[in-house]
C-alpha cells in the first residue's frame, strides 16, 4: 500500500494492522512522532491524517492507504519554522520536548480549523495530550499566540546557526 | 543579573519544535536487536527453577542473560556514601518485588523477544509479602531483607536516622496542648513521556557505546563500570537528551543489562520499556508514614516536636537512606522548633524500590509540616498565617541538624503571601523582620535553644 | 528499511469489506474474528498482545457510517465516528462529547463503543447508557442472521455479534450527568443518562456500574435513592464500589431534575 508522508510518497511493506506510529518510526525512519504509551493515552504519537489530528499508535496502516500524513518534520524546518513552531519557541512551550511534536500537530489542526485564542477551547482541543514538564500554561499561550496570528522576533530565543529570521507571522 | 528575567535561547528549542531532537529511541543503528525482560509476577518468592535454554535455542534470539552473566552482581548506587549494596542487577534465587527483572533476551524483533521470554522456564515458591511499612516492626512480620526489615547502617550502625535537640520532655511538660497528626502521602510515579530506554553498541575496539536517557550520566557510568568490572574508558555514554526524568532516571535501570546483551550477542541492542512497565515496574517517589506531635502554647508557640517517620524504600535501599537524612534535616520546615525528638526509619517492603523525585525526601515533610501547622492553628483558634510568622526561622535560629540560619526568607515570603491573598495582619506582624529574635519574638523557650544538637 | 513487525500476529488474515453485505459475510458467526471499527480500542489490544485473532475485519470502508433521520427516528451507522454525535441533543450528544478527546473521537466508532468489552480496569461503552435511555434498538449480524432488538438485550451478547446500526426515537427531552476525574481526557467513571419520550415516559440508564450499561427502572418513578436496587457497583482503579454507591443517586437526581425542568 501507499502512503504520503510530508509530501513524499512511500510504498509500505509492513503488515496491514501495524500501527501507523510504528510504520513511521521503524519502517520509514521518521522519528518525530513518539511512542509514549502505545495505547492512545498520551498524545505523543499524534500526527495529521489528511489534516485531522489522530493518535498514530491507534491507526492501523490499512486505514491510511493512499492517505496524506503530516508529522512534525512536515510543519517546518529550522530554516523556515511554521507559525505554530515559532510560537512554541517564542513562548518556551517545550522543556524535554517529548510531547512537543504531538502538541504542535494538534495545535496546527486547531489553528488551521479556525481555532481562537480562547483558553478553554485550546485546552479542549489539546485535551488528549499529556505534558509532564511544563504545566501546560506556556503551551496554551503558544497556541493562543499562533491562533491570534502574532508575529515573533526569534533572535533572542532561537539564536543558532540555522535561525536567522527576525519576524514570523500567521499565513 | 544578566540571565534571570532575560529572554535567552533554549539551546534545544528549535530542535524540539522541528522533530530533530534525537532521543534514545530515535537512534537508528542497523542490526539492532530488541530486548525484553522476564519479570517477577510475585511480590515475594524464591526461584526454584530457572532455565533459559528454550529461549536461547529460538531462532532469531541472539542472547539471553541472567544473574550468572553479571561480573559484579550486587552493587550499591551509593556505596560511596556508605550505603551497603543489597540489590542484584538481575534476580538471583529470589524475587522481592513484582516486576523485578530476572532475565533478559535480545532478539531480531520485538515479537520474537516477547515469545522468547515466554519460553523461559521458571518456577517460584511464593513467600509472604510485606506491603505495609507499619507492619514491618511486628514480631510476626515476614523477613524480607537479609538485614531485617529496616535499614541499619546510619552512622555508628544506628538503625534509624535520629535527631535529638534541646529538652523534649520539658517542652511537653510546659505545653498547654499537644497537637497530633498522621500524614501518609502515597507513592508517585514520575510518568515521564519518554519511558526508560537504552541502546548499546559493542564497538570493534572493545568499547561499548551506550545511548542512555539517564539524568546522571557520569553517575550511571560508574554504576555500569562497577557491575561490568571494566575501566571507565571502556564506556562511551551518549546522554543528555532525556524525555523527562524528574528523578526517575537516576537508577541506571536499563543500561547495564543492555551492555551485557550487547557484549554477549556481539550486536547492538535496544531496550524500550512499555508504558505498562513504566507504571508497574519503574521506581517511584516513596510512600511515607509520618506521625507528628507538637507541644504548643495557647498563644501559638511551638515548644517542641516529636516525630516518627517510616519511609517505604521498597525492596532495596537504593537512595533511600540519603532521602531520609535530608528529610530529617528539614522536618521542622520553615519554622524554628528548639526541642526535637525525631526518629526515621528506612523500611523495606515488597514493592518496587523507591527513588528520587523532585525535592527527594523533603516534599513529604514539607507537606506534613505545613498541614500540621494549619492543624495546630485550628486547634488553638489562632490565625494560620500569624502562627507561621511567629514560629518562622530568623537569623541566628538553627535547623534540626544544627545549621545556623544566616538569611532565612520565611518571614518576608509569608508576609508577601498574606498581602497577595488580601489577608490582613496586625501591625506587629506586618513589621516583623528576619532579624535575630528580640522582644515579643523571643520567648523564654527560644532563649536557650542550642546550636549543637545531638544528632546522628 | 526494516519493516515494522513489532506488534502483530503475522498469521492474522485482514479482511476489508466494501459493503454491508461483504461485512456480514466476512463476519460469519463471529468466531475468532476481531472487528476493527476505528481501532482506538483494539489496536492497543493487538500492540500489547492481549488478542491474537485469526481474522481481523476492518470495517471502516464498508459504508456503515452516517446519521440518517426518518421523521423522528434517528439511525446511526456502526462506523459513525463519535465526534459526529457531539452536537446531538442530550443524552447522546453530551455523552459522546464526554468520551476521551477529539483525536480519539474522530476515529472511534459508535459500534466499537457499544460493543466494547469488559475492559479490565478501563470502563468503556459510554454510549450504552445514553442509547438505552433513548430506548434504542440495534441491528446486528451473526449466528442466526440479521436481527433487530433492544440495546439492553443486545449488550450481553455483543461479543458474538456484528453491530450494523442503532436507532431510536428522538426523545422530547434528555439529560446526562457524569462522574469524571479531573483531567481533560479520561475514562468516564460513572454516568447516568435520562430521556423523556413524547408520551412523558422517563427512561434512565447508567454506565460504570457493572460490566455494561444498564437500565435503572427503580429510579424512573422519581426516587433517586432507589437506583441502588438496580445495580451492584464494583471496585476498580477509578473508584470504589462504596463511592459509586454514594454518587450514583446524586447523578440520578441531577438527571431527573433536568428532565423535569426541560420544556
Amino acid at each position: 500500500m501507499n502512503l504520503t508522508v510530508n509530501g513524499v510518497s512511500h510504498e509500505i511493506e509492513s503488515d496491514l494492522l501495524t500501527p501507523l506510529l510504528d510504520v513511521l518510526r521503524e519502517e520509514l525512519g521518521i522519528t518525530g512522532p513518539k511512542a509514549g504509551c502505545h495505547q492512545g493515552g498520551c498524545g505523543a504519537c499524534t500526527v495529521l491524517v489528511d489534516g485531522e489530528p489522530r493518535r498514530s499508535c491507534l491507526v492501523p496502516i490499512a486505514y491510511v492507504d493512499g492517505g496524506e500524513i503530516t508529522t512534525v518534520e512536515g510543519l517546518g524546518t529550522p530554516e523556515e519554522l511554521s507559525p505554530v513552531q515559532q510560537a512554541f519557541v517564542h513562548h518556551y512551550a517545550a522543556q524535554c520536548g517529548y510531547c512537543t511534536s504531538g502538541m504542535m500537530l494538534a495545535a496546527q489542526a486547531y489553528v488551521a480549523g479556525g481555532g481562537t485564542h480562547d483558553t478553554e477551547a485550546i485546552q479542549e482541543a489539546l485535551g488528549g495530550h499529556v505534558c509532564r514538564c511544563t504545566g501546560y500554561s506556556k503551551i496554551v499561550e503558544a497556541v493562543a499566540a499562533a491562533a491570534r496570528g502574532d508575529e515573533f522576533d526569534l533572535t533572542e530565543t532561537a539564536v543558532g546557526k540555522y535561525t536567522t529570521m527576525t519576524t514570523g507571522g500567521a499565513e | 543579573m544578566k540571565v534571570v528575567g532575560a529572554r535567552i535561547p533554549r539551546y534545544d528549542g528549535v530542535a524540539h519544535v522541528t522533530g530533530r531532537t534525537t532521543y534514545v529511541d530515535d537512534v537508528r543503528i542497523p542490526g539492532t536487536l530488541w530486548a525484553k525482560a522476564l519479570r517477577s509476577p510475585h511480590h515475594h518468592a524464591g526461584i526454584t527453577k530457572l532455565d533459559t535454554r528454550p529461549a536461547e535455542e529460538m531462532p532469531g534470539v541472539h542472547a539471553v542473560i541472567t544473574w550468572e552473566d553479571v561480573p559484579h552482581l550486587v552493587y550499591g548506587h551509593l556505596e560511596a556514601l556508605g550505603i551497603p549494596a543489597d540489590e542484584p542487577l538481575l534476580a538471583k534465587d529470589e524475587v522481592r518485588y513484582k516486576g523485578q527483572p530476572i532475565a533478559l533476551v535480545a532478539a531480531e524483533n520485538e515479537e520474537l523477544a516477547v515469545e522468547a521470554v515466554s519460553r523461559i522456564e521458571i518456577e517460584f515458591e511464593e513467600r509472604p509479602a510485606l506491603l505495609d511499612v507499619r507492619k514491618a516492626f511486628d514480631e510476626d512480620a515476614p523477613e524480607i531483607h537479609k538485614e531485617g526489615n529496616w535499614y541499619r547502617h546510619f552512622e555508628n550502625e544506628m538503625d534509624r536516622r535520629q535527631i535529638r535537640k534541646g529538652d523534649i520532655a520539658k517542652a511537653f511538660e510546659q505545653a498547654d496542648t499537644i497537637v497530633q497528626g498522621v500524614y501518609r502521602p502515597a507513592a508517585i510515579e514520575h510518568a515521564p513521556l519518554e519511558t526508560q530506554v537504552c541502546q548499546v553498541v559493542p564497538e570493534a575496539n572493545g568499547r561499548l557505546t551506550i545511548y542512555s536517557c539517564t539524568q546522571a550520566l557520569y553517575f550511571s557510568m560508574g554504576v555500569i563500570a562497577a557491575h561490568l568490572q571494566v575501566p571507565l574508558n571502556k564506556l562511551k555514554v551518549v546522554g543528555g537528551t532525556t524525555g523527562g526524568g524528574f528523578g526517575g532516571k537516576v537508577d541506571t535501570a536499563t543500561e547495564t543489562m543492555c551492555c551485557l546483551l550487547a557484549m554477549k550477542s556481539g550486536k547492538p541492542v535496544k531496550w524500550r520499556w512499555t508504558r505498562e512497565e513504566e507504571f508497574l515496574c519503574s521506581s517511584t517517589r516513596a510512600p511515607w508514614h509520618m506521625e507528628i506531635a507538637d507541644a504548643v502554647t495557647k498563644d501559638g508557640w511551638i515548644l517542641g516536636r516529636k516525630m516518627l517517620t517510616l519511609h517505604d524504600a521498597g525492596a532495596y535501599s537504593r537512595f533511600s537512606p540519603y532521602g531520609l537524612t535530608k528529610h530529617s534535616f528539614h522536618h521542622t520546615g520553615a519554622y524554628t522548633i528548639p526541642n526535637l525528638e525525631f526518629d526515621g526509619y528506612v523500611v523495606y517492603t515488597n514493592r518496587v524500590p523507591t527513588t528520587a523525585m523532585r525535592g527527594f525526601g523533603v516534599t513529604s515533610v514539607s507537606f506534613a509540616t505545613e498541614t500540621h501547622m494549619s492543624r495546630v492553628a485550628d486547634v488553638l483558634g489562632v490565625d494560620p498565617i500569624e502562627i507561621r510568622l511567629k514560629n518562622a526561622n530568623r537569623i541566628g535560629d538553627t535547623s534540626p541538624n544544627g545549621i545556623v540560619y544566616t538569611d532565612p526568607s520565611t518571614v518576608s515570603t509569608i508576609q508577601t503571601i498574606a498581602e497577595a491573598i488580601g489577608h490582613e495582619l496586625p501591625a506587629d506582624y506586618r513589621t516583623m523582620t528576619s532579624e535575630p529574635r528580640s522582644g515579643e519574638w523571643l520567648p523564654e523557650h527560644l532563649v536557650a535553644q542550642t546550636a549543637n544538637p545531638e544528632d546522628h | 528499511m526494516a519493516t515494522a513487525s513489532l506488534a502483530l500476529n503475522e498469521a492474522t488474515e485482514v479482511l476489508r469489506p466494501g459493503s454491508e453485505d461483504e461485512a456480514v459475510e466476512a463476519f460469519g458467526d463471529g468466531k475468532d474474528v476481531l472487528v476493527v471499527g476505528g481501532g482506538t480500542i483494539v489496536v492497543a489490544d493487538l500492540t500489547y498482545r492481549r488478542v491474537q485473532p485469526a481474522r481481523a475485519l476492518l470495517l471502516r470502508d464498508a459504508g456503515l457510517a452516517g446519521i440518517s433521520r426518518d421523521g423522528s427516528r434517528v439511525t446511526i451507522g456502526a462506523t459513525t465516528p463519535l465526534e459526529e454525535l457531539v452536537d446531538l441533543p442530550a443524552p447522546i450528544g453530551p455523552c459522546a462529547a464526554n468520551v476521551a478527546d477529539r483525536e480519539i473521537r474522530g476515529a472511534a466508532t459508535v459500534g466499537g463503543n457499544l460493543c466494547a468489552g469488559e475492559g479490565v480496569e478501563a470502563p468503556r461503552g459510554d454510549l450504552q447508557g445514553a442509547l438505552i435511555a433513548a430506548g434504542a434498538t440495534v441491528r446486528s449480524a451473526g449466528e442466526g442472521g440479521i436481527a433487530e432488538e433492544p440495546l439492553e438485550d443486545f449488550l450481553p451478547k455483543r461479543g458474538g455479534r456484528l453491530l450494523l446500526s442503532v436507532s431510536y426515537e428522538e426523545p422530547a427531552a434528555g439529560a446526562f450527568a457524569a462522574l469524571d476525574r479531573p483531567h481533560t481526557h479520561d475514562y468516564t467513571t460513572m454516568a447516568v443518562s435520562g430521556a423523556r419520550a413524547a408520551d412523558g415516559t422517563i427512561r434512565l440508564a447508567a454506565t460504570g456500574t457493572g460490566t455494561h450499561g444498564v437500565r435503572l427502572p427503580s429510579a424512573e418513578g422519581g426516587d433517586a435513592q432507589a437506583v441502588l436496587n438496580d445495580v451492584t457497583p464494583h471496585d476498580d482503579a477509578l473508584a470504589s464500589a462504596w463511592y459509586r454507591r454514594k454518587v450514583l443517586p446524586v447523578l440520578v437526581r441531577r438527571v431527573l431534575d433536568e428532565l423535569k425542568g426541560a420544556a
